[in-house]
């Protein structure tokens, strides 16, 4: 055997990272009954330094097969139990067996011979090789029959665990002796006659019984799974496929798990009549190896090869503020800075515990207000997309479970249940609200403790507990009366409590105004999607989401805090806008240490685009100038053009435009050129 | 008839067979294929297209069900309602020294040895159904049937021996398994009657009540394809599948004697209606079906200029006399017949104009509802009416849904064809509450006006599915429930004026209404620039104008240029459009 060899030897030598060996441990273990699966990873087996490579195709080609040799070069290996542990009735009988054996009669005969299978205490799965995407389930197909296949899907069915016989043991009433029969097949025919030498020989059909207690069985489960939405092609159905868990792989999965599977891809053999029959029809199952569920945390995802080295491209580039967001929903026009927020929003500030216990959450919360139709909705539900954990619903179409939580009656237990509502599940996340200003009074005044505590607090029939709901709102308004109306005050046009307004990190204002040059761009726009069936070609390349998810996900990793030397800028920023607002008559917006954080927030969450770990003083700008903008997006045309603090604006354009050319020193030149190009455009 | 060598009406397997043994011939593995084509398909393709053989081929319908061959060729035109996936079949084996192959066939003709070399190919499941709300006049007369076949058959006796030489070894095979009566009476067609109440009979006591089971006179049928790119088949789509039929009772019975899991079919089959209720089809070629497709006497006529203008002129006429002399409800009701989403940009689906007759009240409704309906019904190949009440919210199921117990998409209102046209009669809408299901599915009608999507339920989570449907919605004031693109009150001048219309003047209407909408469109580029001035213009005009209405203006001056028959937008067809719009702005009022 020299697949066996290959196996055993593999088995012996692989060292692991630390030099451990990783797969005699396991063994260890096992002959301490501490653990029964056996996993063998592919990869391992990639790694290993004396790879066959013929020998690693054969195993994922024929990986059934070589399970059984794994097998017997573990049953061939195994080292001797180290700890005592507590014989069960397995071993009571092994022991008994093992004597009988010894004994040495009829030795010949193979049904009598003792199946290893049954002396095995452990079960052996191959996991296939985590590298590459794994299939969906439409890509499996006739060819890969027989092979190690790595899919991921929903479970959409589970059965109960039941057993599954793998060795039918037999004792005869004339000669006493046991009878072996393997099971391989999901039915079997019982044997009835003895077929033992003694029982031959003196012409006696020695009747068999079934020993139910000596045979060996497996747990075994059935599942369902189906191909995820986003795999689906266009214009098709969802493709489910049948597996098949076994021993240790039960009850890992339930209905709706999101898992990725490896497992071999086989044809469900037929048995008895119907193979002679040779119905034509062969179905196939995946005879699960591995589990694994999927994560949807940006703490728990995994940056695969090639996206750490884009990532690692993508930050050298001084622009990628500038680019990232510009990714974001690409085929909604302008609202750059809007875009800005939003993208900052994705990333968050970290959260901060202070010495007393007190929490400071680091998620930004963003509120746009606009009129109807300027693509507010689409912006929310991108953000979505872009979110690895997001949820998105709308202040009133939530369910009874509202957008906080509820506690209702079970209708079968009739026990009362805690049901999260959509913030809650939004936990770690983002919960995009539409509709914001359409909500429920009493959610509206729930979600005042989630967005400043960043808890829901229920008490309710006899319930009370508080939920976690650390989660960054993004909500969309639309004014009070539909349209947002010039003459009127901002304070009134938005129809939302300043106690609730002021837990807006940033507040947008999206106007649909009436200016001759966008709506020449719409008149354009819409012209060409009608002629050239497509959208108008976007003067650049937008980054996929999923580059944008992994970029953000490594932003969030690193915590930046703020130096001291730039305490005092912060603070003096702070208190010149209090100072202005306490000069102007009418307050637009009340500046409360909120904002202060806010500032902070912000700041933090631009230093974690760079992978900095301190807030630098150009992020503290681009956080006041886009705290500044969200504040003149709320005013009229008039009143914006004279509140705009020219230098400021200036000072923009030329940070902007040092970023992308990546240069800290902007030549007068040059500088005019840009700016006279701004403020012209 | 008949090709060079082969008989491909009454006995395409023998074609398959020596074609395959032919290629096997030169090759000495069969995987040398993968399951791909060894020349057949090519073979059929070419018989029946490029030698025009297409029309003898006998149509599958309930009726002549009764009378055709099992293994004869036969068409079948339908939908695809649900994919199951692919089968594993044993595809080619080698009895003795000869390999042998399965394709296109239920049960392998001679026994697979269970040590036999086999090589394992798929294929993959449709379940398709009569396309829903196909109106009687687009289907394929009976007596065209009927006497195609009366030809075919007793041309099919004087062959008899021949065919029977062929294909004895399979039909004395699957003879031999037939122990129901049913499907002896149902092979020989002498006794249809007796035969069609068995067969009533039969379904009701069929055991297998979960999976939709064809009513009435309609026939399922699941259809098996082969070697054909997974784009080129989707949901929804209309399609003419020419194949063979399989009668095999094994398979049935398999199902039932297959209860070794409980609660796991392990033959995604086993929810299945016996096939004699669901025929099996092996399918050789498929054709996908447009609206013209559906046409009596589909006369390939290039669309001549005048002659579209007169038919257009005709038409509108007749719509005109049934809406009761208005004029403007007519025009926009033609170009709403001629409408179709020709592509998605985006979300937005381009190039839809549903339509909403406002100030239909009880006196009208009564008057000219059904009048519209019949019109609706005598020009386009499907359509559906929905009467929306709160209690057809509440109970109805719009969207289709997945059976995970059955494993089958369970249809539901708005699973339509392309090309479909739906009218929703909003006129019996009282007020009322919703449930949950009912807020569930207005929202559904919502979507579907706005965005030509309807979201199946896949009960883990949904998925949007792209659909074409033409909606009239007829409603009192203007509909909330469906936003239509135009809104247009009903203005009837005269009570009912409709004269009775010819049957050449509505095949004329339909071939008009099937062809002109396939037609290119382009604006060029001194016409974009007036449009392009125009709807700035408009917009500063009046600020309440959006994107939507720009798009709007731009579909109706498309379809407009079509309904003439021309091909690029002309300044005078982009000013009858501001005409139009502004008359029916001067309604809202």
């Amino acid at each position: 055997m020299f697949s066996g060899f290959l196996a055993s030897d593999f088995l012996k030598n692989f060292a692991d990272i630390n030099g451990e060996s990783k797969y005699m441990n396991i063994l260890q273990d096992v002959a301490n009954h501490k653990t029964r699966a056996v996993q063998i990873d592919l990869d391992d087996l990639i790694n290993y330094k004396d790879l066959d490579e013929e020998f690693l195709r054969r195993v994922t080609e024929n990986t059934r097969r070589y399970i059984g040799i794994f097998s017997d070069a573990i049953d061939e290996i195994m080292p001797e139990p180290t700890e005592a542990f507590i014989d069960d009735d397995h071993d009571i009988l092994m022991t008994q067996r093992s004597d009988e054996v010894a004994d040495g009669e009829d030795g010949s005969d193979p049904q009598q011979r003792m199946p290893p299978e049954i002396k095995r205490y452990y079960e052996v799965y191959i996991k296939a090789s985590s590298k590459g995407r794994p299939y969906t389930i439409r890509e499996v197909k006739a060819s890969y029959i027989g092979q190690i296949v790595r899919i991921s899907g929903i479970v959409t069915r589970c059965s109960d665990v039941k057993p599954l016989m793998k060795v039918a043991v037999y004792t005869c009433e004339d000669c006493g002796f046991e009878i072996y029969q393997e099971v391989t097949a999901r039915v079997f025919m019982p044997l009835f006659e003895c077929p033992s030498t003694r029982c031959k020989i003196n012409n006696n059909k020695g009747n068999l019984i079934l020993q139910l207690r000596a045979s060996k069985f497996l747990k075994f489960q059935e599942a369902k799974i189906q191909e995820l939405a986003e795999h689906v092609p266009k214009g098709h159905i969802p493709r489910t496929m049948t597996v098949h868990f076994r021993g240790e792989l039960t009850r890992k999965v339930a209905p709706g798990d999101v898992v990725e599977l490896s497992g071999i891809f086989l044809p469900i053999p037929y048995t008895g009549f119907r193979a002679m029959r040779a119905g034509l029809v062969a179905d196939t199952y995946l005879e699960a190896m591995s589990v694994t569920h999927f994560k949807k945390k940006y703490e728990e995802y995994e940056l695969r090869g090639d996206e750490e080295e884009q990532i690692a491209r993508l930050a050298e580039d001084g622009d990628i503020y500038n680019k990232l967001a510009r990714s974001l929903a690409p085929e909604i026009f302008g609202h750059e800075d809007i875009k800005k927020a939003l993208l900052l929003l994705l990333v968050g500030a970290p959260h901060r515990k202070l010495k007393d216990g007190m929490k400071i959450r680091g998620d930004l919360h963003i509120c746009l207000m606009g009129d109807p139709g300027v693509a507010k909705s689409q912006l929310l539900k991108h953000i979505i997309n872009v979110a690895p954990r997001g949820v998105y619903t709308t202040g009133r179409g939530s369910s009874g479970v509202g957008l906080t939580a509820a506690v209702q009656r079970d209708p079968v237990t009739n026990e009362m249940v805690l049901e999260g509502g959509a913030l809650v599940l939004a936990d770690m996340g983002i919960c995009a609200i539409d509709e914001f200003d359409k909500m429920d009074e009493s959610d509206r005044t729930a979600i005042h403790e989630v967005m400043e505590q960043q808890t829901v607090s229920i008490a309710k029939a006899g319930i009370t507990t508080s939920l976690n709901a650390r989660t960054a709102v993004l909500a969309a308004a639309n004014p009070a009366w539909g349209r947002y109306d010039l003459r009127r005050t901002p304070a009134e046009n938005i129809n939302l409590p300043p106690a609730l307004l002021s837990r807006f990190d940033l507040l947008w204002l999206i106007l649909d105004r009436a200016d001759m040059d966008s709506d020449l761009e719409m008149a354009r726009h819409v012209v060409y999607v009608h002629q050239n069936r497509e959208s108008p070609a976007l003067g650049f390349t937008p980054l996929d989401p999923s580059v944008l998810r992994a970029y953000i996900s490594a932003a969030r990793r690193s915590s930046p805090s703020v130096p001291r030397d730039l305490e005092e800028y912060i603070a003096s920023a702070y208190s010149s806008i209090r100072q202005e607002e306490a000069k102007s008559s009418t307050p637009h917006s009340y500046t409360t240490v909120r904002t202060l954080l806010s500032i902070l927030r912000v700041s933090a969450a631009l230093a974690r685009l760079r992978f900095s770990e301190t807030v630098a003083q150009s992020d503290v700008d681009e956080a006041l100038r886009l705290m500044q903008m969200s504040k003149f997006s709320l005013y009229s045309d008039e009143r914006q053009r004279s509140g705009l603090d020219a230098i400021s604006d200036i000072y923009s354009i030329l940070r902007d435009e040092a970023a992308r050319s990546g240069k800290t020193d902007v030549s007068y030149g040059d500088a005019l050129n840009w700016i006279s190009r701004k403020v012209s455009s | 008839m008949g090709g060079p060598q082969y008989d491909f009406l009454s006995n395409p397997l023998g074609a398959v067979r020596s074609t395959f043994e032919k290629a096997m011939a030169s090759v000495s593995d069969p995987s040398s294929f993968n399951s791909g084509d060894w020349g057949a398909m090519d073979l059929f393709t070419n018989f029946l297209f490029d030698q025009s053989h297409h029309l003898q081929v006998p149509v599958l319908t309930p009726a002549s069900m009764r009378w055709i061959k099992p293994n004869t060729l036969v068409r079948f035109r339908g939908m695809i309602q649900d994919m199951l996936g692919n089968e594993f079949y044993v595809g080619a084996y080698k009895d003795g020294a000869v390999w042998r192959t399965n394709k296109f066939m239920d049960v392998s003709q001679f026994p697979i040895g269970p040590s036999a070399d086999t090589r394992i190919w798929e294929r993959r499941l449709l379940y398709c159904v009569p396309v829903p709300g196909l109106n009687s006049w687009a289907q394929i007369p009976s007596e065209a049937v009927t006497d195609q076949c009366m030809g075919w058959k007793s041309e099919q006796r004087e062959k008899r021996p021949r065919a029977e030489a062929e294909c004895s070894d399979m039909t004395v095979s699957s003879e031999e398994d037939q122990g129901s009566p049913t499907t002896k009476k149902m092979r020989e067609g002498e006794q249809p009657s007796l035969a069609s109440q068995s067969r009533e009979s039969e379904i009701a006591s069929s055991s297998f009540s979960p999976a939709p089971v064809p009513e009435g006179n309609s026939l399922h049928c699941l259809v098996k394809v082969y070697d054909s790119p997974e784009s080129e088949l989707k949901l929804n789509e209309i399609f003419e599948f020419v194949g063979i039929l399989t009668s095999d009772p094994e398979i049935q019975e398999d199902n039932v004697d297959n209860d070794l899991s409980n609660e796991f079919c392990e033959d995604p089959l086993r929810h299945f209606p016996p096939n004699k209720v669901v025929p099996r089809f092996h399918c050789f070629v498929h054709r996908k079906l447009a609206a013209h497709d559906f046409l009596q006497n589909n006369p390939i006529i290039e669309p001549k200029l005048d002659m579209v203008k007169g038919i257009r002129e005709a038409l509108l006429r007749h719509l005109t006399a049934v809406l009761g002399n208005d004029d403007v409800a007519a025009h926009f009701m033609l170009l709403h017949l001629l409408s179709k989403v020709h592509s998605r940009v985006d979300s937005l689906a381009v190039g839809k104009l549903s339509l909403n007759l406002t100030c239909f009240s009880k006196e009208i409704v009564s008057i000219f509802g059904n009048q519209l309906n019949v019109v609706v019904k005598n020009l386009m190949p499907f359509t559906h009416c929905i009467p929306l009440t709160v209690e057809y919210l509440n109970t109805a199921s719009l969207a289709p849904k997945k059976n995970y117990e059955t494993n089958r998409l369970e249809t539901g209102a708005l699973q339509l064809a392309e090309g479909s046209h739906l009218i929703v009669d909003e006129t019996k809408l009282e007020a009322g509450t919703l449930n949950s299901l009912g807020v569930e599915n207005a929202r559904l009608l919502n979507n579907l006006v706005e965005w030509q999507k309807v979201e199946y339920d896949f009960k883990y989570y949904k998925m949007d599915m792209t659909t074409d449907v033409q909606l009239l919605v007829l409603s009192e004031g203007k509909s909330n429930i469906l936003p239509a693109d135009v809104i247009v009150p009903f203005r009837p001048s005269a009570a009912n004026c409709s004269e009775a219309v010819t049957a050449e003047a509505l095949e004329a209407w339909r071939w008009y209404l099937a062809t002109v909408r396939q037609l290119p469109h382009s604006i060029e580029s001194e016409m974009q620039q007036v449009v392009e001035n125009d709807l700035v213009a408009a917009r500063q005009a009046d600020r309440s104008l959006n994107a939507q209405d720009l798009s709007r203006w731009l579909t109706m001056s498309r379809l407009m240029s079509l309904s003439f028959g021309e091909t690029s937008l002309s300044l005078e067809h982009w000013q009858m459009v501001k005409e139009l719009d502004r008359l029916r702005k001067e309604r809202l009022k």
